[in-house]
């Protein structure tokens, strides 16, 4: 044992000389928990942990004992205009979750944490530190058998204070146009579906809200989103998922804008790409259906896919 | 005194054999990956509600009709107790669920729809669909289970109403829905105050039924053999109604509201859908909580499987009971059956469910819309059993 650490030392050490700018890097240990840990410092009293999940009546009926309910749809989002939820409310809602300075805020959520992804990226916008992701999400607490419980806590007021909005983690529509025009050396992921990348259609089965054109942003490479998950859905180790990535190109030699069809499942790729492997990764929310019904803009559609012709 | 002797060995069979069965298929369900534990507890809820729904003739035309004609105020009276056993178990359970009833916070899929003329149409058309058929949608389902072969014409209507509800859904949303409140008791009162009020409004009907009861004992054709064993006695209302009311709570804690007609509504849509009958759009359908309908994409779904188990514990209660009688129905019965259907069938559409769905699980969600619903839905059955009398269909 104590040679295998020793190595592992060693190892570390070789590496670490290898990655001398990447020094800095924190773990993967700094943004996500297992599930493990998780029941296991469940009565930690610094611990705040956060349900970001889509589907209705799931955190009622059962959650994480302890979890407060964030709703995507109207408390990480501004319900009247197209945009992250405000900083004031945002402020607001945190301290009625009672979360306080100091505090290690663990979100967690259905689908594989797509919301809950989204959720850790408007934490991040908002500088609010010692967010991390529960590994697997519900589906995995939910199958190793753990406890769920239907009382839904209320916590006492916390104190927290948010920053401002930092703008270096969103990428706009200005952005991904100068991209796409090749103005500036910005790699593209797109992590919708095959079908969805390639114009086949305009939007998954059973969605209403979508484009009026098919196709892609001109030199989006396609990484579906799921490929960074194992099947237990957990993420993929470090090698893995800096293999798949510069399988398409993407190695975090120049700065990264992920986009999907609303933002959302992009965000859990972002999550990948910013927290575990380190690269500088801007979330386009605006993505598809902001893009797709844009006047003027350049799209790829190798399908060709024509809305409304018959 | 009711001989406590047991059904005659080939009804007690046979009724074993379907109750073992629905439960051998609610095991089933229960390995299907994500939901199959939903589905089985549902199909489970659903064998148990066909059997009080059968043995306690929950059935909100007869029990009414009791009334109506007789003074016979016991059914009601059985309705009454349900509704405010469920008011009780439901505000528990909101309390856990979301423990500050703040404005813009619902709890989840409870059935509190938007409080509009066409909800009041609705109930209205769905009464007289009623009185026209002889029973409401949930009662039809139980009644299939007796062998009535003209329930089958009923629901086959109700498809039908379903589909012209549809057609007419998106011109009646613009034109009443949209703007409509949706009026959720606990948001105005506390959960406290939505217990007081509506116990208080319960009280009131049923100080009010009691007081025209006429304490006569009747005897309906089901008690009146006085040599009827234990096993063939239908139970009181009021037995039905508390048990209906634990269903209805344990339901909402563990899948969703009760409700009867949303696998119906989504055949009837998912049909439509496909002949291209229907606007391709049904505007902010999706968006409310009530009996849900939505497109078919997989073949079983929490109520399908729900109602389906509900034919099968009437079925196997009915058997054992010996009220499995299949009967021909007339060519007038068969018309009165499918017109009543259909006029349920568009009154549960736009009203967002029926007496189960709007009516018992709204007013035990606190919804006002519940209470509405309860006061059309009355005065429907009341005209149509006026009609009923007068054109001699009794």
């Amino acid at each position: 044992m104590k040679h295998i650490k020793k190595l592992l030392l060693i190892g570390n050490f070789i590496l670490g000389l290898g990655l001398l700018p990447g020094l800095a890097q924190a773990a993967p240990s700094d943004f996500l928990v297992s599930t493990d840990w998780l029941e296991k410092n469940i009565k930690d009293t610094k611990l705040r942990l956060i349900e970001v999940s889509v589907n209705p009546g799931l955190f009622e009926r059962g959650h994480i004992p302890g979890a407060v309910n964030f709703k995507w749809h109207t408390d990480l989002v501004d319900p009247v205009r197209r945009d992250i939820v405000s900083k004031d409310n945002f402020e607001s809602l945190l301290r009625k979750a009672g979360v306080s300075e100091g505090n290690t805020i663990v979100l967690y959520g259905d689908t594989n944490n797509w919301f809950a992804a989204w959720g850790a990226w408007v934490f991040d916008i908002y500088g609010v530190q010692n967010v991390k992701l529960l590994d697997g999400g519900r589906k995995k607490w939910e199958a190793e058998g753990r406890p769920l419980t239907a009382r839904a806590a209320v916590p006492a007021a916390g104190n927290i204070k948010v920053s401002a909005a930092n703008t270096a983690l969103r990428a706009r529509l200005g952005d991904v146009v100068a991209a796409a025009e090749k103005k500036t050396d910005v790699a593209l992921v797109d992590i919708r579906s095959a079908d969805e990348y390639n114009g086949k259609v305009f939007a998954p089965a059973g969605v209403q809200e979508l484009s009026i054109r098919a196709g892609h942003i001109p030199g989006a490479v396609n990484v579906v989103w799921s490929q960074a998950v194992a099947a237990d859905g957990t993420f993929k180790s470090v090698e893995e998922l800096k293999k798949l990535y510069a399988a398409a190109g993407i190695d975090g030699s120049k700065p990264i804008i992920t986009y999907c069809r609303i933002g959302e499942r992009s965000s859990h790729t972002w999550f990948a790409l910013t927290k575990l492997l380190g690269y500088e990764v801007r979330n386009y929310d605006g993505s598809w259906t902001e893009y797709g019904n844009t006047v003027g803009v350049p799209i790829n559609n190798p399908a060709g896919t024509v809305w409304g012709a018959t | 005194m009711a001989s406590l002797a047991l059904p005659p060995a080939q009804r007690l069979a046979t009724s074993a054999v379907v109750l073992i069965a629905t439960v051998l298929f609610a095991r089933s369900l229960g390995s299907i990956p994500e939901g199959g534990r939903e589905l089985a507890l549902s199909a489970l809820l659903g064998l148990a509600f066909g059997v009080f729904l059968q043995r306690s003739r929950f059935c909100f035309f007869c029990v009414s009709r009791d009334f109506m004609e007789n003074r016979d105020a016991r059914g009601l009276l059985g309705i009454v107790a349900a509704l405010a056993l469920g008011i009780l178990g439901y505000h528990v359970l909101f309390d856990a669920f979301l423990p500050i009833p703040a404005p813009g916070r619902m709890p989840p899929e409870a059935h509190v729809g938007p409080l509009s003329w066409v909800l009041a149409a609705g109930a209205f058309v769905f009464g007289i669909g009623m009185s026209l058929s002889g029973s409401c949608i949930s009662a039809h389902l139980y009644r299939l289970g007796e062998g009535a072969i003209a329930s089958l014409f009923a629901l086959l209507g109700a498809l039908l109403g379903f589909v012209l509800g549809f057609a007419s859904w998106n011109t009646l949303y613009l034109a009443g829905i949209q703007e409509a409140p949706v009026v959720w008791l606990p948001h105005h009162l506390g959960y406290a105050g939505s217990v007081l009020v509506q116990l208080l409004a319960l009280g009131g009907i049923a100080l009010l039924l009691w007081r025209h009861h006429r304490a006569t004992e009747i005897p309906d054709a089901a008690d009146a053999a006085g040599a009827q064993s234990f096993w063939e006695r239908r139970w009181p209302t009021y037995v039905g109604g508390l048990l209906i009311a634990f269903v209805a709570v344990l339901s909402y804690l563990r899948v969703g509201p009760l409700g009867v007609t949303a696998e119906l509504g989504s055949i009837a849509r998912t049909g439509a859908n496909a002949m291209a009958w229907l606007p391709s759009r049904l505007e902010g359908l999706d968006t409310f909580s009530g009996c849900a309908t939505v497109i078919k994409e997989t073949l079983w779904s929490n109520n399908g499987v729900f109602i389906l188990s509900l034919v099968l514990g009437s079925l196997a209660a009915a058997l054992l009971a010996g009220d499995f009688k299949p009967r021909r129905p007339s060519l007038p019965e068969v018309g009165r059956a499918l017109a009543g259907g259909v006029l349920m069938g568009w009154g549960a559409m736009v009203a967002l469910g029926c007496t189960i769905g709007t009516l018992l699980s709204g007013i035990m969600a606190g919804a006002a819309s519940g209470w509405v619903f309860a006061v059309f839905v009355g005065l429907g059955l009341w005209l149509g059993w006026k009609a009923r009398q007068r054109l001699g269909w009794m």
